[in-house]
Parts: structure tokens; C-alpha cells; sequence
């Protein structure tokens, strides 16, 4: 269960503190797929890496199974980020000198989890369409592509919670129904928590729950 | 996939990138080990040209005075000659001369000249060759080359004849010095035929000729005598035979005679006594001292006796010319006045200067027993002239010619006087008024021969003529018992010749090939100084390395943010890049390694041609060291993970999100307190950390604490506290540091003023305000170019100027316009009439330009020369003797000395003259010896080692770039006392009018052209010695081109790069009306402004750094030569902006917008 409660961020700026999100609140289950919707500076990103614990709340706590990760030690919380949660960003953020199946596997290669991850890349890639093109480069790939290559990795290591920013920003209608589609059906077989920010109104369609960030306030839709 | 894979696949991803920092690491290591490789080059083809020159030699056994050719074969053969250890012994003669070619009149000085036999070629291994027969010589091929001679022509060589009286005494002889042998030129030898055969080692060419061993001692009056002997050791001597030296000493000591030492025992049958005697007619004090022991433990008495040549004895009106008289000790002195039978009763004290004549003289005078009687003398002053004295005795006794009143042999043999049938062919070497010759004396010289007419009391003999070589001609010894006198004397023989040394007797021992292999280690270190100068280089390279890590890991941002995203944690990150980084160092370095050997080939080839000068041979040969490409590569490597560690620091501090974003700063989050802990992880930042954590620095604030020690070390340099190299480089390179932090505070400061307006200044403001964008990359360019002008501004204002300093009495030339050294000794002054006339330099229309010229004397004792001309390292430096006129003349410029009276402080040279501790003689010598060659400070100790017993010489002062860079200077009278076999003059400062100077240099060379005498322009010396300092500038400067390269390489890696990031902000100005030559113009003023800042922050820091130094020696910055340094590093950096601008700006920008 991912429970947010009363998270508030802001950051310092030269002219004063600058106020990103005020007392967000809310809490999903397993399975759970949300979408968060709101206009470009609203500060979706910021509670996406909040989310992540990429970036600590100014106020207000995140546990992930009970368990607050901004009171990890660094290790600790890199290990937990590797273990509990995966991203797939707008831009696909691929390793370009890596193979398909290399990027796919890149998180396993700190992970504390022994076990055959290969076998696991291959099924993921197979599920997205990939398999046959295991040994290509991103640069080889199309946007679309690339951004299946993402969510794989992302889903590698079997998150609890699994966290897009603008999945399909940067793709063509065809390439981001695909993708979108994907996300739905690999989210539902995994069971992860679905947390995807988007401005793409269709996208945020195909969640059940859907929130809108606007004035720094989280509000479900 | 494993890690290593990963990193594999990053090596070879970002290949541009990598290889650009395995270059950087290549040229640090290059660089680095190159330095090593020619330190150790030098020191190896200075050691192998020393061992190439002295063949076999291990020891040398030489001597002032000529000694047994026999004494070889003794040492040969003597019993433990093997088994110490030696294989074989050469004897030989070796003195220096001159040589002329006989037709063309092509001269050379400073040349060996050997004669040897084919004994010579047999103990350097090359049996069967032949030596120089009769008249023929063997020349060396670099001499024959200098004298453009060929096998056939005749040669003239001219040498010093050996003399057993000193030249300095009454009875030397002071014309006719030398002696000149023609011959005809034979074989020429090359190097390794042992042609350049020498036990000193130089590293210039050896001018050498070979003469036949028994011509030569014909040739000097030396027949069967000899005054060098070669000893060589067997290969098979192990270090268990025991110390070579003691053994060589030992075995010296048994084979030698005292023959050997000059010393005669005679056996006088009518007087039943032994005569000890020197061939030097003297005997010095150590002797007597050494004699009278022996005689006391063999229970003899020892009688001193000094006898001397009165010009005559006068009383009454009448006189006695050229008289011998006799000083004997007191109970000798009663002995013979007790032959006067008035006196014999009556004591003689209370008779002040009591003499005693014989009858002879007595009634010749018509005296009497209390009457006054006079001699009159000649002494020999050091100063070169005769001067006659008087002394006033009274009449003790008159005593019969008969027992111990006729004995003719209390006076010593005098060349031109003993052996004479008469008065009247006497040839002393002093002026004789054989009229006054009359016939009695002859008469007396007929019965008497050398019978002394008078006796004084030793005391007072030795008050009147007593010198530095000795104050006895004899010492005369007789023993109470029965034994007959043979046994007498074969049992003093014996216990003499055991009690003596052959070092107190000067026959010295010199370990040659020990002590040529130590100073073969080098008076100059080209390793440390390459590695000085070139620690800018390194530091360019290494920043050029890390400046393109930094960019790499800039391109990989987003990387970056995705790993840690997905949960790789800083460390891990880190440590992906580090093992990256290290790959990368140790490919480099072994590229590097390569590229050192080349590197070092380089340098010597550069050594050996353009800046021969500088080492004053071509000989120089490459030795690869694997210690040093050791040391090097793992110096490199060192550094460059040190800069790779440094350059990831910040790594940790950004957040997931700005990397994501591709940037690598987001301040905004600057609390993250896991990720500033995550920096801090790692040892080697740890410590900078803390540092920058404990006391808060900002770059600023940096910028202040490295400033303070940066200005203490030129405050101390110029105070002469610490040495003025460590001073300069230290204080430039914290000054330097201190200004790049402030830059980078400068840089990193938010702008206040808006950029506005319209035209070529505000785009240019643009350019500006780019800098600042990235301000780690602007002040990482800034670095390169800085350090690479603070090289070249600093060594280039070290030049020396060649302009004329001759007629400033306080200056390098103490304004004397010539010098000149001669091969033979001036015993005469040339200041004088007398001088002048027996130097044939005399007030004849030949040498008229003479009448102003005025002669400044030194005495030499030849060594090694301590000037940076010698790469050797002088065990044994020239010195020279100042007298006292030129002492309180104050000529010369000092930088710093011991004084401690206010004379002492204005006059320096009166230190000469201070008193010190027991043992210990003051000597001046110039700064730039000092410290650069002999490597030691004012109040340091250099330990002579002499004949009998070493001597510390203690500098107390230190000249300035004066004409005094190859010798130590002594007060003239501690030399006369530590050397006293060094006679005559033979280095001079002359003193004329400039326009005279070139006829001055040819009367005197024409004159006194049997004395060797050469003469040269005192500008002449010093732009020798400025020759070498200005080439190691040459070759210094040739680095700070490299770096200066590196400088612009990096600046224009770092242009492009910049370019490439902004091609989106570049391609929204072209959309909105910006055109090529507005994207130039702001390229170039960013440019401009780095190139600017780099070149002003170096030449400012080197500026500073050198300005004590500039002050002190008076140096001048050579404005054009400099002015076009800079200006070449302004052109190559915008030259390499324009090209940086050009390449980033072909292709379109507005495809960039698309992105968007």
C-alpha cells in the first residue's frame, strides 16, 4: 500500500520559497492504477519523484508498506528504489551503448535479488513485443519502441509500485495507444501500483481513478 | 549483464571522449617519465664518457715533483699487489700545455700532454699498439681536428719544466719556465683508442697529445723519472678484498723511497754525520718535525741548519762580497764559538745579534771581537720582486777554519753557484755584480768552496730568511754510539721513510674512478629540473584529461540520472566511472610510457643540437631506465586518478531530477543531506572535504587562505630564507591557485545588470555572459592557458641580456674589460718596471698600448671547474688567491654574505681576511655556482681533500653572475699557507682603456706567448656562462609550448562542446535574426575573455613570483620576445575558437527547434 499523508513541497529560490504541492493526501492498494492530470508547471513531475523517492517532501510523509524510505540511509534507499520501485519516463532515458536486453537488465545488475533475471528480460520483452529484437541498440528502435524497452526495465525487478512521467509525451497517437495499452495489461498481470502523470486526457481515461493537481492541491476526480 | 560489461561497453560507447583522456593521461606520463629518462640519460653518458676516457684506471698516484720511474715496478711488484686485488700499473708523465701548429699558428691551450710508452696501450688492454717514437706525437682527434692538422705536420708543444726549487724562492729560476718540444705530428687517436684519455672528467672534448716517455724526460731534465702512475684493479676484485684505497695506500708506502719524496740522507765521512737534505734546497716544517722525532727514538741528535747567500758582509767600510753564511741552533752556535780560544771561557749570553766570522773574513774586515758587522741579503717577496735587506750583528768570536768551522757541507747544492770553477761563472738567478769580485774571494772560493764565512743563531737566521717552503736547508744528524755511520744511516733510512707518508710528502693517492663515478651523478640534476619545469606540463595535460572526463560525464547525464533511478546508489555510480577512469589512466599510461622514450629521445637530440650550449657535448645518448618509466607511469596514473576522483565529486550532489533534466546542478535542492554525505565517501575527498566543510570555504574565501601562503613563499624567496627555486615555483603556484578560485567565485556570481541594447557590444556581452554559464568549464580553460603563460613569462624573464657590463666596477666584470689565464706562472709583477722588463712587456714601441694597462694577480691552483660550463660535479674546485690590494679595491657585486661589522657590509671581500674556527678557511664564490653547481648556501662547509688531511672551506659571501663562476676565492695568504707548492700567478684581470683592449690582447699574447699567456674579453667569459642559463631557458620555454598547445586543444574541445550544448539557444537566436557573424562575434568575446583572463592571471602570477629575483640580479624582462609569447598564445587561442565556432556552427541549427 502506498500512503501519502499531508505532503507538502517547496523548494528556495533566490526571490523566496517557491510552494510545489500543499497537503497532498491519499493512499492506494495493490493493483491500484491512477492517473494524475494537470496543466504544464503544476508541479505533476515534482510529486512523481516525490512518489519515487527521487526528492523528500518538504512536509508530510510516504511509506510504501509501511515502510518511509526518506528515513533510509542513502544505500538503503537506493536498494529500495531498485527493489520496490520502477519508472518509465517521457524521455525513454535508454543507456544508448547498451542492447535492448542490456537496458532491460540494468537495474538487476545492483539489485539484492539473486536470481535469474534473464529469463524474466526475455519474458517481459516478449510481452512487449521486443524479443526479436533483444541485440538491437535504442538507436535502432523508434520512440515507441524504445519507450516498450523502458517499461520493461521498469517492471524487471517486479515493483511495488510503479511510477510514468508522460509515458507517451513523445510518441506518435499510434505508438502511445500502444504503450498505453501495454501499461494497462503488464500493470494489471504484475499487480504493481500504477501512478501515471500525464496532460494526455485520453491516457488518464483508461485509469479508474484519476486526480487532478491544480494550485498545488491533489484532488480525485 | 555484469558491471563489467557496462563499463566495457561504456569504454568503447564513448570512444571520442575516452580517447581524448587517454591522451591527456599519455602526455602527463610522457611527460613525466620523458623527464626521469633524460635526467638518468645525462648521468649515464656523463659516467659512460668518464669510464670511456679513463680505460682502466682505478687509482693514480701523482705528484708535484718527479719521482722514480722505478717506483712502478716497486709497487708492481710488491707482495700484495695481486692479491689486493690490481692487475697492472703504467707510469707516465702528465702535465698541461699548449700546442701550436707548426705552419698555420693555430693554437690550443688546456691541452694534456702525455708521455707514455707502449706500456700505456698495454695497460688500458691494447696490446701490440705502438707508441710515439723519438720525435712523433699522437693527437687526439678532437685537437687535431681544432688544430686542422694532419699525420706529418710539425707541432710545437709547450709545457712547464719541472723544478725541484721553488720558482718563488731566491735560487728558482724565474725565466725560461717552459719548455718547447717540435715535433711531427703521427697518428690521430680516435675516442675509444684512448685519445681522449684523461682521469678528470668533462664532459667537452679532451684535447690530448701523446709524446714519447723518453723524449720527455730527456726533454725536462727528467731522466728516469716520472710523476704519474696509472694503477688498475682486477675485475675479479670482490668487495670482500677490503678497502682499494687503503690497500693502494699501504702498498705506496712500503715501495716508496725517500728518494721518491725529494728527500737525500748523506753520509759525510769527515764530519761522521749524516746530511738531510732536499732537492728543494728547503725543508719544511712538517719534515724537520717528522726528521727530529725520528732522530730522538733512534737516540740521534738533530742539528737544524739554515744557510744562506749574503750579498756581502760588510764592517768598518769594508765588505765581503757574496758570502755564505750559516744558522745554527745554540749548542751548535757554542760548539764553534768555543773554537775561538779568547771566548772560551766566557759565555756568550747578553751579546745582542751575535755573529761569528771566520778568520778568513775576520781579518779581511779588519774586526774584532764586540765590533758591528752587516749582511746584506736578498729576499724574494711574494709580490713577485727582489728586495735587498740589512741586518746588524755584533761580532761574537772569530774562529779558525778548521773542524767545525770548515765544513763546506752546511750549505746545500745551488744550480749555477755550487758547481762553479769560480765566483766569476756563477748563474744564480738573481742579479750578481761580478766586479766586485775580487781576487781573494776567488782564492777563497778556490780553497773553500762553499765554506760559510760567518755563523748566526738559528732564531735569528730564520727571523731574516725564512719562507713558506721551509726554514731549514738542512738538518744534520749524529750519533753518540759506536755503529758505524753506514749502519747510522741505514737504520735512520729506515725508520725515516717509515715514519713518513707519501701523502705529507705529496705523492697523492686519488681513488679516479670512485670519485670520477660520483661526480658523474652530475653537478646539475636535468632529471629534477625537467621535472620542474615540466610539472606544468604534466598539470596541463592532467587538467586536459580531466577537463574531457568532466565533459564526458556531462554528455551522460541522463545516464546518470536513469542508474540512479533505478536504484544504482551514488557509490556504485562512482564507482562505474572510477574503474572507467582507471582503464582509461593506465592505458594512457602505458601509451604514455611509449611515448616517454620518444619524449626523452627528443629532449636529447634537442640537447646534442639547438641547445648544445647548454650541456656542452654531444655525447649525450638515451639510457632507458625501467625505474623511471616505473616511477612515471605511476606518477601518472596517480595524478590522474586523483583528478578523475576530484572530477566525480560533485557527482553524488545533484538530484535524479536535474540529471534527468541533463543538467548537472539543481540548487534548489542543495539540503539533500543523503546526498551530500554520499560525497564525502570517498577517502581521497574526504580530507578536502572536511577541510572545505570544517572552515566553510567558498571558493572565495579559498581563494584568500591560498593567496597568504602563496605571498610568504616569495617574501621568504626574495629574503633568501628558503631556496629561491622552491620559493618562485611554490609562491607562483598558490598565487595562481588563489586567482583561479576567485575567478571561479567571479564567474559563478549572479549578474545583476541586465544586457541590453543594440550592436556589437551587447551580443558581445552575450559572449560574455556565456562564460559564466558553465563556470567550472570557463575556469578549467582559464587554468590551461594560465599555467602555460606563467611558464613562458617566468623563464623568459630569466634571459640573460648580453649587453657590454665591463666598465662598471659593480658589475659581473668588476669592470675589468679582459681577462687571462696562463699556462706558465708570473712570478714577476707586469705592474712594474722590473716586472716588465723581465716579462719583456716593457715600455718599447711594441707594446706602448701597455703604458695604461694594469695587471690584477691571482693565484691558481688548478681543479674542477665549478661553473655551470661543468655537468661533473666538482669534487675539487679552482681556486683562486685574491691579493690584498684587490680585497680592499671592492670591486664586484655581492648578494649576500656573512658580514658582521659595517666595513665587513660595505666591503665583503674583507671576509676573506676573517679569522674562523681552527681548520677553517674563508672563500667567496658566485651565487649562481653556489647554488646551482656545488649546491650549497652562505655559512655551508666544502671539504678539501689534501695531501695531508682535509680542509674546510667555509663560504661567506656570494657574487653576482660575476667572471668568478668557475673557482672559490681565497685571501691570498691562506692559500700561500694551504698550497704552498703553487707559485707564481697565473690568472689575471687586466684594466685598460676600451679603445686599446683589441692591441692590449695581441702584445700580450704576442709577448708573453712562451707563458701561454691567453687573453679574453671579460663580456666574453659571461656570455659563456650566460650561453648555458639562457639555453636551459631555451629548452624550459620549449615545454611551456607544449603546454601552451594543450591550453588551446582544450580550449577549443571545451568551445566546441559548449557550441554543441547550446545548439538549440543558437538555433532560437537564428530563428529570431541572429546571423553567422553575430554567433562569431559572441563565440569570440567568450573566448576573448577566458584566453584574457588565462593569459593575465599567468603573467601576472609569474610576474609576482619573479620580481625578487627580477630586482636581484638586475635582469630585464626582454619586452619583444616576451610581448610575442603572449601574443602567439592570443592568436593560437582565438585561432582555435574561430576554427571550435566554424565546426560547431556547418551544420544547420534549426533543425535543433524541432525537438521542442
Amino acid at each position: 500500500m502506498l500512503k501519502v499523508e499531508n505532503v507538502s513541497k517547496s523548494y528556495s529560490a533566490p526571490r523566496g520559497t517557491l510552494e510545489i504541492l500543499s497537503d497532498i493526501s491519499f493512499s492506494l492498494s495493490r493493483g491500484d492504477a491512477v492517473s494524475i492530470m494537470g496543466p504544464s508547471g503544476s508541479g505533476k513531475s515534482t510529486l512523481l519523484y516525490v512518489l519515487g523517492a527521487l526528492e523528500p517532501p518538504t512536509t508530510g510523509s510516504v511509506t510504501l508498506n509501511g515502510q518511509n524510505p526518506f528515513q533510509l540511509n542513502p544505500r538503503q534507499l537506493a536498494a529500495f528504489r531498485n527493489k520496490e520501485i520502477g519508472f518509465v519516463f517521457q524521455d525513454h532515458c535508454l543507456l544508448p551503448q547498451c542492447s535492448v536486453i542490456e537496458n532491460v537488465l540494468t537495474p538487476t545488475l545492483v539489485t539484492e535479488v539473486n536470481q535469474n533475471h534473464v529469463e524474466r528480460a526475455r519474458a517481459l520483452l516478449e510481452q512487449v513485443g521486443l524479443l526479436e529484437r533483444i541485440d538491437h541498440r535504442p538507436a535502432e528502435l523508434s520512440g515507441g519502441e524504445k519507450q516498450r524497452v523502458a517499461l520493461a526495465r521498469a517492471l524487471i525487478l517486479k515493483p511495488q509500485l510503479l511510477l510514468c512521467d508522460e509515458p507517451t509525451g513523445n510518441l506518435d497517437q499510434k505508438s502511445a495507444d500502444a504503450v498505453a495499452s501495454l501499461l494497462v495489461e503488464l500493470q494489471e498481470q504484475q499487480e504493481t501500483i500504477l501512478v501515471i502523470v500525464t496532460h494526455n486526457a485520453e491516457l488518464a481515461s483508461r485509469f479508474s481513478r484519476r486526480f487532478q493537481l491544480t494550485d498545488r492541491h491533489l484532488k480525485e476526480a | 549483464m555484469r558491471t563489467a560489461q557496462l563499463v566495457k561497453r561504456n569504454l568503447s560507447y564513448y570512444w571520442r571522449t575516452n580517447l581524448a583522456v587517454m591522451l591527456g593521461v599519455a602526455t602527463a606520463v610522457a611527460v613525466l617519465a620523458g623527464a626521469l629518462l633524460v635526467g638518468d640519460s645525462v648521468r649515464a653518458s656523463l659516467r659512460d664518457l668518464f669510464l670511456l676516457r679513463l680505460g682502466n684506471t682505478s687509482h693514480v698516484v701523482s705528484a708535484p715533483e718527479f719521482f722514480r720511474e722505478q717506483l712502478a715496478g716497486d709497487i708492481q711488484s710488491h707482495k700484495q699487489f695481486a692479491s689486493d686485488g690490481f692487475q697492472a700499473v703504467c707510469p707516465l708523465i702528465e702535465l698541461e700545455g699548449n700546442v701550436s701548429h707548426g705552419t698555420s699558428g693555430r693554437r690550443a691551450g688546456g691541452v694534456r700532454v702525455y708521455g707514455v710508452d707502449e706500456r700505456f696501450w698495454k695497460f688500458h688492454g691494447r696490446d701490440g699498439k705502438p707508441a710515439p717514437q723519438n720525435r712523433e706525437v699522437f693527437v687526439s682527434d678532437s685537437l687535431a681536428r681544432e688544430l686542422e692538422s694532419r699525420s706529418g705536420d710539425s707541432l710545437l708543444i709547450r709545457i712547464e719544466k719541472p723544478s725541484a726549487i721553488p720558482v718563488e724562492s731566491l735560487h728558482g729560476r724565474k725565466e725560461d719556465l717552459g719548455s718547447t718540444l717540435r715535433l711531427t705530428m703521427g697518428a690521430t687517436l680516435a675516442a675509444d683508442d684512448l685519445g681522449e684519455f684523461s682521469i678528470q672528467p668533462q664532459q667537452t672534448p679532451v684535447r690530448a697529445v701523446f709524446v714519447s716517455l723518453r723524449l720527455l724526460q730527456k726533454e725536462l731534465g727528467q731522466e728516469g723519472k716520472l710523476n704519474t702512475i696509472l694503477i688498475s684493479e682486477s675485475p675479479n676484485r670482490g668487495p670482500g678484498s677490503g678497502s682499494s684505497d687503503e690497500a693502494v695506500k699501504k702498498i705506496l708506502k712500503e715501495a716508496a723511497t725517500l728518494g721518491d719524496y725529494g728527500i737525500e740522507l748523506r753520509a759525510l765521512d769527515k764530519q761522521q754525520s749524516i746530511s738531510l737534505e732536499r732537492s728543494s734546497t728547503l725543508i719544511d716544517e712538517p719534515l724537520m718535525d717528522t726528521a727530529r722525532g725520528v732522530a730522538r727514538s733512534l737516540t740521534m741528535r738533530a742539528a737544524p741548519v739554515l744557510s744562506y747567500l749574503a750579498n756581502s758582509i760588510a764592517a768598518g767600510g769594508r765588505s765581503i762580497p757574496y758570502s755564505l753564511v750559516t744558522a745554527v741552533d745554540n749548542q751548535k752556535y757554542e760548539e764553534l764559538r768555543r773554537q775561538d780560544s779568547t771566548v772560551a771561557n766566557i759565555p756568550h749570553y747578553g751579546v745582542p745579534n751575535p755573529i761569528i766570522l771566520n778568520e778568513w773574513a775576520a781579518r779581511d774586515l779588519g774586526v774584532r771581537r764586540g765590533d758591528p758587522v752587516s749582511l746584506e741579503y736578498y729576499v724574494w717577496q711574494t709580490d713577485g720582486r727582489i728586495e735587498t735587506k740589512t741586518a746588524q750583528f755584533n761580532l761574537s768570536a772569530v774562529v779558525p777554519i778548521a773542524g767545525p768551522a770548515a765544513d763546506r757541507d752546511l750549505v746545500p747544492d745551488y744550480p749555477g753557484i755550487s758547481e762553479s770553477a769560480s765566483l766569476a761563472d756563477w748563474d744564480p738567478p738573481f742579479p750578481v755584480d761580478l766586479k766586485r769580485i775580487r781576487k781573494q774571494d776567488e782564492d777563497y772560493w778556490d780553497q773553500y768552496r762553499t765554506t760559510p764565512k760567518a755563523f748566526i743563531p738559528l732564531r735569528s737566521g730564520q727571523e731574516l730568511w725564512e719562507s713558506r717552503f721551509g726554514k731549514l736547508t738542512s738538518i744534520r744528524l749524529s750519533s753518540p754510539t759506536d755503529s758505524s755511520l753506514d749502519q747510522t744511516l741505514g737504520k735512520y733510512r729506515q725508520a725515516l721513510q717509515a715514519a713518513l707518508g707519501p701523502a705529507s710528502r705529496g705523492l697523492n693517492i686519488v681513488a679516479v674512478r670512485r670519485q670520477g663515478l660520483e661526480a658523474s651523478r652530475g653537478a646539475t640534476d636535468f632529471g629534477e629540473y625537467f621535472l620542474y619545469f615540466s610539472f606544468f606540463l604534466v598539470v596541463s595535460a592532467l587538467l586536459l584529461s580531466a577537463l574531457f572526463f568532466k565533459l564526458g560525464i556531462e554528455q551522460r547525464l541522463r545516464e546518470i540520472g536513469t542508474l540512479q533511478a533505478i536504484g544504482f546508489s551514488a557509490a556504485k555510480i562512482r564507482g562505474l566511472f572510477l574503474a572507467e577512469g582507471f582503464v582509461l589512466a593506465m592505458t594512457g599510461s602505458l601509451f604514455g610510457l611509449a611515448a616517454a622514450v620518444a619524449y626523452g629521445y627528443l629532449i636529447l637530440i634537442g640537447l646534442r643540437t639547438w641547445w648544445v650550449d647548454a650541456v656542452g657535448t654531444t655525447l649525450l645518448t638515451l639510457h632507458v631506465s625501467t625505474l623511471s618509466l616505473l616511477m612515471g607511469g605511476a606518477g601518472g596514473v596517480l595524478a590522474a586518478a586523483i583528478c578523475i576522483v576530484w572530477t566525480l565529486r560533485r557527482l553524488g550532489r545533484s538530484s535524479t531530477r536535474s540529471l534527468l533534466m541533463g543538467t548537472a546542478s539543481d540548487r534548489s535542492t542543495k539540503s539533500h543531506e543523503i546526498t551530500r554525505s554520499e560525497g564525502t565517501r570517498f577517502v581521497p575527498l574526504r580530507v578536502v572535504s572536511w577541510i572545505v566543510y570544517a572552515f566553510k570555504l567558498t571558493t572565495l574565501r579559498a581563494a584568500m587562505v591560498l593567496a597568504i601562503p602563496g605571498i610568504l613563499l616569495l617574501v621568504a624567496a626574495s629574503f633568501h630564507l628558503i631556496g629561491q627555486t622552491g620559493g618562485f615555483f611554490g609562491g607562483g603556484a598558490f598565487l595562481l591557485v588563489a586567482l583561479l578560485c576567485y575567478q571561479s567565485a567571479w564567474l559563478g556570481k549572479p549578474r545583476r545588470k541586465s544586457i541590453q541594447g543594440v550592436g556589437w557590444l551587447p551580443v558581445s556581452r552575450l559572449g560574455f555572459r556565456n562564460a559564466t554559464a558553465r563556470p567550472g568549464r570557463s575556469v578549467l580553460c582559464i587554468a590551461l592557458i594560465a599555467l602555460s603563460t606563467f611558464i613562458i613569462v617566468a623563464v623568459d624573464a630569466f634571459r640573460r641580456d648580453s649587453r657590454d657590463v665591463s666598465s662598471d666596477k659593480k658589475s659581473g666584470s668588476g669592470g675589468f674589460p679582459l681577462l687571462a689565464e696562463s699556462l706558465l706562472p708570473l712570478v714577476q709583477d707586469p705592474n712594474t718596471a722590473t716586472g716588465r722588463e723581465a716579462l719583456n712587456t716593457g715600455n718599447d714601441e711594441g707594446t706602448a698600448s701597455l703604458a695604461n694597462a694594469t695587471f690584477t694577480r691571482f693565484r691558481l691552483r688548478p681543479g674542477d671547474d665549478a661553473s655551470c660550463l661543468n655537468l661533473y660535479q666538482p669534487r675539487n674546485p679552482r681556486i683562486l688567491a685574491a691579493t690584498e690590494d684587490f680585497l680592499k679595491n671592492n670591486r664586484f657585486v655581492f648578494q649576500k654574505s656573512v658580514a658582521g661589522t659595517k666595513e665587513e657590509a660595505e666591503n665583503p671581500w674583507l671576509l676573506l681576511n676573517r679569522e674562523l674556527d681552527e681548520g677553517v678557511v674563508p672563500v667567496i664564490a658566485d651565487a649562481n655556482s653556489m647554488t646551482y653547481v656545488l649546491h650549497l648556501r652562505i655559512g655551508d662547509e666544502l671539504v678539501l681533500n689534501r695531501n695531508d688531511g682535509p680542509v674546510r672551506l667555509r663560504l661567506v659571501a656570494a657574487l653576482v653572475d660575476s667572471v668568478f663562476q668557475s673557482e672559490l676565492i681565497m685571501a691570498e695568504k691562506s692559500f700561500l699557507r694551504l698550497f704552498p707548492s703553487e707559485q707564481g700567478y697565473r690568472f689575471f684581470l687586466i684594466d685598460a682603456p676600451e679603445r686599446d683592449l683589441a692591441a692590449v690582447t695581441a702584445t700580450l699574447e704576442d709577448r708573453l706567448a712562451d707563458f701561454g699567456f691567453d687573453v679574453v674579453p671579460t663580456s666574453e667569459r659571461l656570455a659563456g656562462f650566460h650561453r648555458v642559463e639562457n639555453t636551459y631557458l631555451s629548452t624550459f620555454q620549449m615545454l611551456g609550448g607544449l603546454g601552451l598547445v594543450l591550453g588551446t586543444l582544450g580550449m577549443a574541445a571545451v568551445l566546441l562542446r559548449n557550441v554543441f550544448e547550446r545548439r538549440k539557444e543558437l538555433a532560437l537566436l537564428r530563428a529570431v535574426g541572429y546571423n553567422s557573424s553575430h554567433f562569431t562575434l559572441m563565440v569570440i568575446a567568450e573566448n576573448a575573455l577566458l584566453l584574457f583572463l588565462g593569459l593575465a592571471t599567468g603573467a601576472l602570477c609569474a610576474l609576482l613570483a619573479i620580481a625578487p629575483v627580477f630586482f636581484e640580479r638586475g635582469g630585464r624582462l626582454p619586452n619583444v620576445s616576451l610581448g610575442f609569447l603572449l601574443l602567439a598564445v592570443l592568436i593560437s587561442g582565438l585561432t582555435a575558437s574561430l576554427v571550435a565556432t566554424w565546426a560547431a556552427l556547418k551544420s544547420p541549427l534549426l533543425p535543433a527547434l524541432r525537438a521542442e
